[in-house]
């Protein structure tokens, strides 16, 4: 009883960054999404919500090819980021992933020195000449992530030493560091304390000024506060899509509502 | 609160009983606990005992081996009898035996057996000894000089207490003549004990007070280098393909049942393949530290590729996942990244595996490592003993004193495993990472 397709409304009003249409993720026999078509803007916070199991990671990873990763994962349809088809033969998985950068729900730095940490991304895609370029673009990353005033005395203290949030924080540095288009983040706060939660959020709304940024969460509130586009996923298929407020007021469909109202997640 | 039932059917009767089967089953719990820690308890007793049996036998056989005993006795250094231009002709330990008898009284026979069984009582090394102090200091030809003459191994394993007048004569390497010789110079003072190096700076000999383990330690020691440089990179290099980036299929998979199963393998078989391949077909010098390196890599390589395999296994994917997010390579991910965090595990398993190699007769025997090697090996590829078969040797030597000396051979193994299974322990916890 799936409609055929997707309810959007409200055209986005930045220019689309990410086009996916009819997008399916295989994992083996097992269909993980079926036929996914949806619009990213640039520019803009998308909020991909939905209960658990519902698809919205495994979407997010094909954006940048992590599902790659994954033996036996096979992935339909065509995601084109500014009109080029990510999963084409001419593109290199390394080179999209400089452009698309991630984020992961349990922080994970490099056990390395905060210092190494953000600049192994430029290092290794050779964006730095020599150590001052090096340095300008470490400190400009932690500054724009919010973490320079706490950590510019302690460079080369090693990243696992920091608590949840500041980790949180340096992954986004590093993530940042390579000057991506896209960041994906997948639950960057779930496993954070409130106040912390608080401080990536107000991050986010600072960082979409410059990047595409695509959010799962698992948080209706967070995704209410966080983005300007919402997406509903549902057992694999996208139910509904629009502006956030359109869609938390307004739902158009019957079961974007009853997930809203918390009828079931 | 007797009778007055308790919401939800439970009665205060009912409670008690319940209380009583809850307390005699907590007994027997408690009871079993305390069985299983103490059958745990009795297991390691088991072994420690077992170990300390061990270790304090070889120390018991062994610790003699470390001192030797030396007579202190003037010397006069006949001109009649030394040539000054070539003093190593002269027949130094006739000399002092002679001088020794007519020190003591002792009136020698017309065939000289007396000064002859005099004579065996001293080390061979002291005609050396002699000869060099003359050989530096030739003036004092015609002078009496003190010199510490080191004594042969059965008068020196009579001071040890090995050999008593408890054996009848017939039995026994010293004669009553030669026992009650040596008591009288022990009683004069003459006699005294020094550590004895022989046993750590000079090679195998025929003579056990002149044995020494040197040459084998150095033997062992190049083998272990051919080993560790062989089987050290293209292990790691094994297992970092076959666990990062083979695919995964049934290729794969019976390679890695095959890995598993040669570690298993028996090492004279690797000593066969030795023989085989790198003696008789590629015609590498037999003996040499180069092949008993090989044998030996190959036989540590599947231990090393399981061992690297499994600390590649426990680097957590998350680690992985932030590398690839971050556009790194496949190979970048590996290099910079997993192999770096399995580290502390591959050296582990690197350096217990070769622990092992050191230890391993079998296959020396095979390619012909237990032949008596004197001398100090300075090459790859000259023949050398190794400490595993200079032990088999010294074991089978008909000599007593090479009972204490293979005691002491094994001692100086067991101190090489315990050097390198500390640096194993050490090197590990100085690179575990917390991630």
């Amino acid at each position: 009883m799936a409609p055929p397709t997707a309810r959007h409304s409200g055209e986005p009003t930045a220019p689309t960054k990410i086009v996916a249409r009819d997008v399916s993720v295989f994992y083996g026999e097992k269909q993980a999404l079926h036929e996914v078509s949806l619009d990213i803007p640039d520019k803009t916070v998308t909020a991909l919500i939905g209960p658990s199991g519902c698809g919205k990671s495994t979407f997010l990873r094909t954006m940048n090819r992590m599902n790659d990763t994954i033996p036996g994962c096979r992935v339909a349809g065509r995601i084109e980021i500014d009109d080029e088809d990510v999963n084409a033969r001419s593109v290199d998985p390394v080179l999209l992933r400089a452009r698309v950068g991630m984020v992961f729900q349990k922080p994970n730095p490099f056990p390395k020195t905060i210092y190494e940490n953000v600049a192994y991304g430029p290092r290794i895609h050779g964006l730095a000449d020599g150590k001052a370029e090096l340095d300008g673009i470490v400190e400009a990353s932690l500054k724009r992530a919010g973490l320079w005033d706490e950590v510019a005395d302690r460079l080369h203290a090693p990243g696992t030493g920091l608590s949840g949030g500041q980790q949180q924080r340096l992954v986004i540095a590093r993530a940042i560091a390579v000057e991506p288009e896209v960041i994906l983040m997948d639950e960057p706060c779930s496993a954070l304390d409130p106040i912390a939660t608080a401080r990536i959020e107000e991050l986010i709304d600072e960082l979409r000024e410059r990047y595409c940024i695509v959010i799962v969460t698992h948080s209706m509130a967070q995704a209410a506060r966080v983005s300007q586009r919402t997406a509903f996923f549902h057992l694999g298929r996208l139910i509904e899509v629009g502006d956030t407020e359109d869609l938390f007021t307004n739902p158009r469909e019957r079961r974007t509502l009853d997930y809203i109202t918390g009828r079931f997640g | 609160m007797t009778e007055a039932a308790i919401p939800s059917g439970r009665t205060a009767d009912a409670d008690a009983v319940r209380a009583d089967r809850l307390r005699s089953g907590l007994r027997r719990r408690y009871a079993r606990e305390r069985r299983f820690k103490l059958y745990g308890l009795l297991a390691i007793g088991v072994a420690v005992g077992f170990l300390v049996l061990l270790l304090g036998r070889i120390f018991d056989q062994g610790h003699t081996a470390f001192y030797a005993h030396s007579i202190e006795t003037p010397v006069y250094m006949d001109p009649a009898r030394i040539d000054r231009a070539y003093p190593q002709g002269t027949n130094f330990e006739l000399l002092v035996a002679e001088q020794q008898l007519a020190r003591m009284g002792v009136q020698d026979d017309a065939q000289g057996a007396r000064a002859a069984a005099m004579r065996g009582l001293f080390s061979s090394e002291l005609k050396f000894l002699a000869a060099e102090r003359i050989q530096a200091e030739p003036e004092l030809i015609g002078q009496t000089v003190r010199i510490a003459a080191p004594l042969a191994d059965d008068a020196d394993l009579y001071f040890k207490g090995e050999i008593t007048l408890d054996t009848p004569a017939a039995q026994r390497r010293l004669s009553d003549e030669q026992i009650g010789w040596l008591d009288r110079m022990r009683a004069e003072g003459m006699v005294s004990s020094h550590f004895n190096s022989a046993l750590f700076t000079r090679g195998d000999s025929t003579e056990p007070e002149l044995a020494g383990v040197l040459g084998a330690v150095i033997g062992s020691a190049l083998m272990l280098l051919v080993t560790a440089l062989i089987a050290l990179p293209l292990g790691v290099g094994a297992a970092l393909y076959l666990e990062e980036f083979a695919p995964k299929g049934r290729l794969t998979n019976l390679i890695e049942v095959n890995i598993n199963n040669l570690a298993a393998v028996p090492s004279i078989i690797y000593g066969l393949l030795g023989l085989a391949l790198f003696i008789n077909w590629m015609h590498l010098p037999r003996a040499s530290p180069l092949v008993g390196g090989l044998v030996l890599a190959l036989m540590a390589l599947p231990t090393i590729i399981i061992a690297t395999r499994s600390s590649l296994k426990a680097v957590p994917p998350s680690i992985r996942e932030a590398a690839l997010a971050m556009g790194a390579s496949k190979t970048q991910t590996v290099f910079h990244h997993t192999l770096p965090l399995a580290m502390p595990g591959v050296m582990t398993g690197a350096i217990i595996s070769m622990a092992h190699a050191l230890g391993e007769t079998a296959p020396l025997l095979l390619i012909g490592m237990v032949s008596f090697v004197p001398g100090i090996p300075h090459g790859l590829t000259e023949p050398t003993g190794a400490l595993p078969s200079l032990i088999y040797i010294w074991e089978n030597a008909s000599e007593r004193a090479f009972h204490e000396r293979t005691a002491a051979a094994i001692m100086v193994l067991l101190a090489f495993m315990i050097v390198m299974n500390a640096a194993a322990v050490l090197l590990r916890r100085r690179f575990e990472r917390r991630w």
